[in-house]
């Protein structure tokens, strides 16, 4: 039974990686494709590491800090990513509504 | 339009040739001679648990001293690409911002909790290369990666590329000597029989793989995080 | 039968890594499907030497002494991969150091701007 309950829930995980990909290739510009490459893979980490607790319940512990690992790490990168991705002038998709850095573009360099 | 055929061309072929590959392939029931003979003869010959750290560094060495060669020309040929020469960035070089801009917050706030967990974690991965899964090369690829994620915290931080340099030439002339001690006073070339076998299991043991593991990881991890450093702006 | 799947996905991962590397004419995307093929390859070279129902070839709890030449796994392709994986992330550095000298000096991306040494 637990073994049904983890495999599913890993299936759910790899579907999740599925879209990630998915959504890389269709996203309109950079920064919409770097949200749904981020979030979406991280999602599906996480639940890939969940479904295998279902498995191999004594690996309980070392699954908890890969877990708390996973989610210091991608959001970090993927913020690094952006960030750089606007410092130097990548252009918004036209459906973009908000720039929420707007004044640090237009003030150019020396502000973070 | 001809390059699009001749592309779907080739593609198509290598197919067909990997799906004849595939297609003949069975599942091995028992491993092949040579590979029993070295999951025999490594626990009990070398006394390391980890087979393939004994084979990469005693009974294939002289790959891994070739292998250790190649990453040497790839990180001259990024130093030649990407050195430091006023005449070569010519119009580039006026074009930068005097001092580099801080990174953001969530970036630096991050790496401090990083940093320390990525470096011992490498370290670990480095002198556990005999007991469980590890190895100089894999450990040496972490370290590269703490460097970078400190390089990209603080812009401001310059590697220190005369420290890097010499640290590596110095681990790969002791790599070379061990493998003469090895020739002298053991098997042969790269053999680690030098030093005394040790507890199976033990921390100290295996002969001379840690020491072998951790120049080989020092040599990595330099040759890397020089290679990262010459990407910067 | 878990070894012909992960042979197939390496194949397949070759086969696209190639056709992205003749097609596209953006060299950062030609530099990826470099990275494509190397990691196919990777995979296909561990999936060679599985053993039906073995285990890594490490002696722990997991796979005592005895039983190790019946059980492990073949560790001689593993062997390869583990260095050259590392060979790969430098040859991909050398790769992108090109990149960023090509388009210093020419201000494009496309290869199609690069064909003065073509016949």
């Amino acid at each position: 039974m637990a073994e049904m309950i983890g495999s599913i829930i890993i299936l759910l995980g790899a579907i999740f990686h599925f879209s990630a990909g998915l959504g890389i290739f269709r996203m309109p510009d950079a920064y919409t494709r770097m949200q749904a490459g981020t979030k979406a893979s991280t999602l599906g980490n996480v639940l890939v590491l969940l479904g295998l607790a279902f498995l191999h319940p004594d690996w309980i512990l070392k699954l908890l800090l890969l877990f708390g690992f996973v989610l210091v790490t991608n959001p970090v990168s993927s913020h690094a990513l952006a960030r750089a991705a606007h410092v130097i002038g990548i252009p918004m998709a036209r459906e973009t509504g908000v720039d929420a850095l707007r004044d640090v573009r237009k003030r150019g360099r020396g502000a973070t | 339009m001809m390059r699009k055929i001749s592309a779907v061309l080739v593609v198509v072929f290598f197919g067909l040739v990997f799906s004849s590959l595939a297609i003949n392939y069975t599942e091995r029931q028992s491993l092949r001679p040579l590979a029993e003979s070295y999951v025999k003869l490594v626990p009990q010959d070398l006394g390391a648990p980890n087979v393939i750290t004994g084979i990469l560094l005693t009974y294939r060495g002289f790959d891994t001293l070739g292998e250790v060669a190649a990453l040497f020309m790839a990180a001259a040929a990024v130093g030649l690409l990407l050195g430091t020469s006023d005449k070569g960035r010519g119009q580039s070089a006026a074009e930068l911002p005097e001092r580099p801009k801080p990174s953001s917050e969530i970036v630096q706030s991050g790496a401090q909790i990083l940093v320390p967990l990525i470096s011992i974690f490498a370290v670990y991965i480095i002198m556990n290369g005999h007991r469980s899964a590890g190895g100089g090369f894999q450990g040496g690829a972490v370290i590269a990666s703490s460097v970078l994620l400190f390089v990209l915290a603080s812009p401001r931080y310059r590697v220190d590329l005369a420290f890097f340099s010499m640290t590596e030439s110095v681990a790969g002339v002791l790599f070379v000597l061990a493998g003469i001690a090895g020739l002298t006073f053991a098997n042969g070339f790269l053999d680690s029989r030098v030093l005394p076998l040790g507890h199976f299991g033990a921390f100290i043991s295996a002969g001379a793989i840690p020491i072998l593991s951790v120049l080989l990881g020092v040599k990595v991890g330099c040759e890397l995080s020089v290679i990262i450093d010459r990407f910067r702006a | 039968m878990t070894s012909s799947v992960v042979l197939v996905t390496g194949l397949a991962l070759i086969l696209i890594g190639m056709w992205g590397l003749l097609t596209h004419r953006n060299i950062l995307r030609i530099v990826i499907a470099f990275s494509l093929m190397g990691t196919g390859t990777h995979i296909m070279i561990v999936a060679i030497g599985y053993v039906t129902n073995g285990t890594a070839p490490i002696i722990d709890r997991a796979l005592t002494l005895s039983e190790a030449p019946a059980r492990a796994v073949d560790p001689i392709p593993s062997a390869l991969v583990v260095t050259a994986i590392v060979i790969g992330l430098a040859v991909t550095a050398v790769m992108l150091a090109y990149a960023i000298r090509l388009y210093q000096s020419k201000k494009t991306l496309s290869i199609d701007a690069f064909t003065e040494s073509k016949w």
